[in-house]
């Protein structure tokens, strides 16, 4: 009969991510959204763009199409019947041009007749301009180049055709128009975009933020419960959850019932088996006395082993049990009263001076019976070994927020130091003449441990032995 | 002395009712909660020896039920359980004293002793009147130091007189004390039993208060007065 903590076959794997799901749902939201918005602003930009520059080159066409319908050759010369409207076509530098030349050999166009506004100066295309105008077959090509104006781009519409009276010789009629005011109206359209976008931007994290954070937020009400739970500040996970996260309170309300019902039963189990083993052994002890035989002698001896392995493996089976609840706390002062009054009445012969100071926020979290069990025994030994005095205190840990300690102090006769780790041992006594087990310091060491607590003997200031217990704190 | 034990083990029960018997007390027994409430409840008893784990009505509820009804009798508990809760819980209910089994019967007997006497008023198991000496503990009498060859009745009858000693006591009340529930009571057996103790400790030590009853007294205390 060895009855251990319950464990599982498999130590669970949970790692604890510094990644909070908030960042991992923004993270995941600004990974599409991002990208999405640059290609909007891009696609935007490049559709103004293309409006804008054929807005641009409407006017151009229509001013090469009207100059090959005007072109004349009068007297072997080339000239216009009509000349383009638009005035800035006569005016100087004005960023309106016309021309109307053919191919050098060299690749460089040759005017034959110009708007007044070229101010006699030349349009050069580029060399592959010049080939694409080439393989045009009589198309209209757009090309970008310097102006007469060394600071001007200029944007060109240009058509090689064949005029008649030209003795079949291809001439190539160009208009172009200073393209600077619609590059800055692009660009400043491209900022704009970019601005909006980054405004979406910060606005769509923030939205993001927001509903996911209200999303979440039931999520964070069962955090908040199950920290509740595990503080003992509440017995089970209370509240109303969505229809995604209601399953999981209720699994964990389950889990905790089922945790309860367990320790229940093995205590009833314990209990029940303590009743069913000790009182045969108790009648086997009687019995034994009434004779003076050695057979009796026997009895007595082996039933007083049975005893001693009887207590043992129960507390062993009721300590397997231990630190195991969860959403309990149990108030220290009441707790402790209680046993003072039980060790007034078991020790009231012994007319021993209780000197206590317990205060009322003081909640343990874990099990009544066992802070009872725990503060029981000490108070026990301190009754025990007292001469007149017994000094019971709890208070807060100074050096942890979460635990509290139980000071039981007496003026008997203490011990030495050497004696102070050998007192816990388990089964240990260092006195026979006293009554007890000898289980008392070894079962409180046993169950303060598991709660996470511990136990250490000291020098009382009144002369005998100060027991110090650590353990959990209901925050 | 009348005792009472509550124990739903037969062989327990037994061993009690004759170790209590052979120290001089009269012993009476229920096996259930139900049979040892209502023991409890009609008969006069002096102590109780009550386990905790009966069946039909649990021994704490059957404390709570006595003390409820005012019934202020001394209460040993005798029960497995060892835990400090159910000590608590035990002592709240009203018990006055508390022992784990397995026990060893010396203990018990001087539990019960110590939980008679202090019910009594007296810090000894050792009652002095005079030169008339009463051990509890031995179940002996001694006058001026001499044993006295006392009969279990005579000691039972001599060992309540004694607990209330300078109190007039009613012959109804030694029967209720000295025979345990199964004894044929006849309270004109008191006269004898009296006349038999009179012969043997000094026929001034018993006063006979007409109508009422006996008192114990110490002789030379009455006389100065």
């Amino acid at each position: 009969m060895s009855p251990g903590p319950v464990v599982t076959d498999k130590e669970p794997h949970i790692t604890n991510s510094s990644r909070s799901l908030v960042f991992l749902l923004v993270r995941g939201a600004a990974i599409w959204a991002i990208p999405l918005l640059v290609v909007t602003g891009i696609i935007l930009t490049w559709l103004y763009r293309s409006t804008t520059y054929r807005s641009f080159d409407d006017p151009l066409v229509s001013a090469v199409t009207a100059i090959i319908a005007s072109a004349e050759t009068s007297g072997g010369d080339l000239v216009l019947t009509r000349e383009p409207l638009d005035p800035r076509y006569s005016r100087a530098l004005s960023g309106r041009y016309w021309l109307v030349g053919n191919l050098r050999k060299d690749g460089t166009i040759k005017t034959l007749m110009s708007s007044r506004s070229l101010y006699g100066a030349e349009i050069k295309l580029t060399g592959s301009d010049v080939s694409r105008l080439m393989l045009s077959q009589g198309e209209e090509i757009r090309a970008r180049t310097r102006g007469p104006d060394e600071n001007e781009i200029i944007r060109l519409v240009a058509r090689q055709v064949i005029l008649p009276n030209m003795n079949n010789e291809a001439v190539i009629v160009m208009a172009a128009a200073d393209s600077r005011p619609a590059a800055r109206s692009v660009r400043t359209f491209a900022f704009t975009a970019l601005g909006l976008m980054l405004l979406i931007t910060a606005g769509l994290i923030i939205a993001i933020v927001t509903q996911v954070r209200t999303g979440l937020r039931p999520l964070f009400d069962l955090q908040d419960k199950i920290a509740d739970v595990r503080q003992g500040r509440a017995a089970q996970v209370d509240g109303q959850y969505p229809r995604e996260i209601q399953p999981l309170a209720s699994e964990l309300n389950s889990l905790i019932a089922h945790n309860k019902n367990v320790v229940e039963r093995a205590r009833t189990h314990v209990g029940n088996l303590a009743h069913a083993l000790k009182t045969p052994l108790a009648v086997l002890q009687n019995e034994a006395k009434v004779t003076d035989s050695e057979f009796s002698g026997i009895v007595g001896r082996q039933t007083d082993l049975m005893k001693n392995q009887v207590d043992h493996h129960l507390r062993r089976a009721r300590a397997a049990a231990r630190g195991q609840s969860i959403g309990v706390s149990t108030p220290v002062g009441e707790t402790l009263e209680g046993l003072l009054r039980t060790m007034e009445r078991i020790y009231r012969d012994k007319k021993i001076d209780f000197d206590i100071d317990l205060p009322d926020d003081l909640f343990f979290r874990g099990e009544k019976r066992d802070l009872e069990e725990m503060a029981g025994n000490l108070m026990d030994n301190g009754c025990k070994w007292t001469a007149g005095r017994l000094r019971v205190t709890a208070q807060r840990d100074p050096e942890a927020d979460d635990k509290f300690i139980i000071l039981v102090s007496d003026d008997g006769p203490g011990m030495d130091e050497e004696q102070f780790s050998e007192a816990i041992k388990r089964g240990a006594r260092l006195d026979e003449a006293t009554p007890g087990t000898g289980f008392g310091l070894a079962i409180v060491d046993d169950l303060a441990k598991a709660y996470n607590g511990s136990l250490s003997l000291s020098h009382a200031d009144m002369g005998g032995l100060q027991v110090k217990m650590t353990l959990p704190r209901r925050t | 002395m009348r005792i009472l034990v509550v124990e739903d083990d037969a062989d327990l029960s037994r061993q009690l009712k004759n170790a209590l018997k052979d120290e001089g007390y009269a012993v009476d027994a229920a096996a259930d909660g139900e049979e040892g409430h209502f023991l409890g409840d009609t008969e006069p008893y002096d102590a109780v020896v009550l386990d905790l784990g009966l069946p039909l009505i649990d021994g704490v509820s059957v404390l709570q039920k006595w003390r409820a009804d005012g019934k202020a009798f001394p209460v040993l508990i005798l029960t497995a359980r060892d835990q400090w809760s159910e000590k608590v819980a035990g002592f709240d209910a009203g018990a006055d004293d508390y022992l784990t089994k397995p026990f060893h019967t010396e203990e018990l007997m001087a539990r019960l002793r110590a939980l008679l006497r202090r019910a009594a008023g007296h810090t000894t198991d050792t009652i002095d009147i005079g030169d008339l000496s009463v051990d509890n503990r031995s179940a002996r009498a001694f006058v001026s130091g001499m044993s006295i060859k006392l009969t279990s009745h005579e000691f039972r009858l001599l060992s309540y007189m004694a607990s209330h000693r300078d109190r007039v006591i009613s012959r109804t009340e030694l029967v209720e004390h000295i025979y345990d529930q199964d004894f044929d009571r006849d309270s004109n057996t008191i006269e004898v039993f009296v006349g038999r103790l009179r012969r043997k400790i000094g026929t001034n030590r018993i006063e006979t208060v007409r109508g009422l009853g006996y008192r114990l007294m110490d002789p030379d205390e009455s006389k100065a007065k």
